[in-house]
């Protein structure tokens, strides 16, 4: 088999990309290098194909990569896909609290506003990670996938926590908020995105706004900042 | 394929004749399950064992195994797995519709509508949740024209949940994409549920619900007397 540290003469596609100072870097470095490859490729195949039709032997091909390689790295193709997807999401994650951080200062709402704005304009942009990670993974199979999947999102929830403090003093909200706000958004987005029209997501700005918002603030006052956002285009 | 089922239906019933015909009166479920005919209980079937064990780890094989029919039962009526899901998902579809639908006739009010339809739809969640991981869940499976059959069935749920439009005093009328954000938001919830093992207690859900159908239309207020109501 061949080492991932020397370049393969016979490689199948004939990549572009390859980085020039792999020779002679310690393998640890060489196999991060590969994973990473093989993730790249699993955004990019996934999206294009769908996860379904999607074949170790496709990823292997377009990273330009080895099956032992791949098989050594992830073992299968529903690993490669999960550790893909948590490290998407990662991105997605860190982008959002950076706007939203960025906010700081400004009213909860508009830090919301931020974040989700940043979130759509990164989908937008990034139309294989948004096919990959907002639709595909929806196919993956098997209880663990799904936990992993569960556990992504939650990782949303903790924006959310101030929200309360904005409810109305009265209402008493439902334990569930954050989810339906959150599972809500998600699957405007995934309607969006399975629909071909992930490069305009930044259109339903306002609505997602609207719909993450409601449950915390009302329907007036989620209004207001539905036009807001508008107004900020 | 289709086409084909029917001429061949007879070969495997062995007398019993056309099982096909027996498309029941809308309005008589208890009939319609003592004359289960073949088709159906194939169908059945398919949304237990694809709820149960996942649309990958279900194939024909597991599907006869459930039924106790013969294979060539299947092949009578679908070319494949997929077609046949396809068949299941548009009856479970139309089951639930109609559940919530005959709880919903019972009121007069968008509220009382919702509340019952709703109320009906999770019982039938905590009763069977193989069959709601069947139709909710394992859709995401199936392939585009599942997902695209998914998508109507909300969008008509949207549709009727945005008839309290009517009801709602004009400057009070939120925007346009409501309803959607309902849906979505309540099918995420229960999707989540469904995905996660966690399938007891749907019932349990309603008044949160309520509260999340309410708001948008009639405000705070309304939708936490709401909440309070289905809790009783």
């Amino acid at each position: 088999m061949d080492s991932p540290s020397t370049s393969n003469p016979e490689a199948p596609l004939d990549r572009q990309d390859a980085p020039l100072d792999r020779h002679g870097l310690p393998r640890a470095y060489a196999i991060r290098n590969e994973r990473e490859r093989l993730m790249e490729a699993m955004v990019r195949v996934s999206a294009a194909k769908g996860y379904e039709a999607t074949t170790v032997a496709d990823v292997v091909e377009y990273a330009g990569a080895d099956q032992d390689t791949f098989e050594e790295i992830f073992g299968d193709k529903e690993t490669c896909f999960l550790e893909t997807y948590e490290a998407v999401f990662d991105v997605l994650i860190a982008h959002v609290t950076a706007a939203f951080e960025g906010a700081a200062g400004e009213r909860w709402p508009e830090q919301i506003a931020a974040g989700l704005r940043a979130l759509v304009e990164l989908l937008s942009m990034e139309a294989d990670i948004a096919r990959m990670a907002m639709v595909e993974v929806t196919a993956t199979a098997g209880d663990d996938a799904r936990e992993r999947y569960r556990a992504m999102f939650a990782r949303f929830t903790p924006f959310f926590e101030q929200g309360r403090d904005y409810a109305d003093a009265d209402a008493e909200l439902p334990a569930d908020t954050a989810r339906f706000a959150i599972g809500g958004a998600a699957s405007m987005i995934f309607d969006e995105v399975r629909a071909g029209r992930g490069p305009e997501l930044k259109r339903i700005l306002p609505d997602l706004v609207f719909a993450v918002l409601m449950p915390y603030l009302g329907p007036e006052a989620a209004e207001d900042e539905m036009r807001r956002v508008t107004r900020e285009g | 394929m289709g086409s084909q089922a029917v001429t061949n239906v007879q070969a495997g019933a062995a007398g019993t004749g056309r099982t096909r015909e027996v498309e029941t009166h809308p309005h008589s479920p208890k009939l319609e399950l003592v004359n289960s005919s073949k088709r159906e209980k194939i169908l059945e079937g398919m949304l237990e064992a694809v709820g149960a064990e996942g649309y990958d780890g279900t194939s024909v094989r597991t599907v006869l195994a459930r039924t106790g029919l013969y294979r060539q039962a299947f092949y009578d009526e679908f070319a494949d797995k997929d077609s046949c899901y396809l068949a299941a998902l548009e009856m479970g579809i139309e089951r639930l519709e109609e559940v919530v639908g005959r709880a919903a006739a019972s009121e007069e009010s968008w509220r009382g509508k919702l509340r019952a339809g709703l109320g009906a739809l999770l019982d039938r969640l905590d009763e069977d949740p193989d069959f709601g991981r069947g139709v909710i869940v394992e859709v995401h499976a199936a392939g585009p024209e599942a997902l695209s059959r998914r998508a109507e069935a909300l969008k008509k749920a949207a549709d009727f949940i945005d008839l309290a439009r009517l009801d709602s005093d004009d400057g009070e009328a939120p925007p346009q994409i409501a309803p959607e954000g309902i849906v979505a938001g309540i099918h995420a919830i229960v999707h989540s549920r469904l995905s996660t093992g966690a399938t007891d207690g749907f019932r349990g859900l309603l008044p949160e619900f309520m509260y999340f159908a309410v708001l948008p239309y009639f405000g705070v207020e309304a939708a936490s007397a709401e909440m309070q109501a289905a809790r009783a």
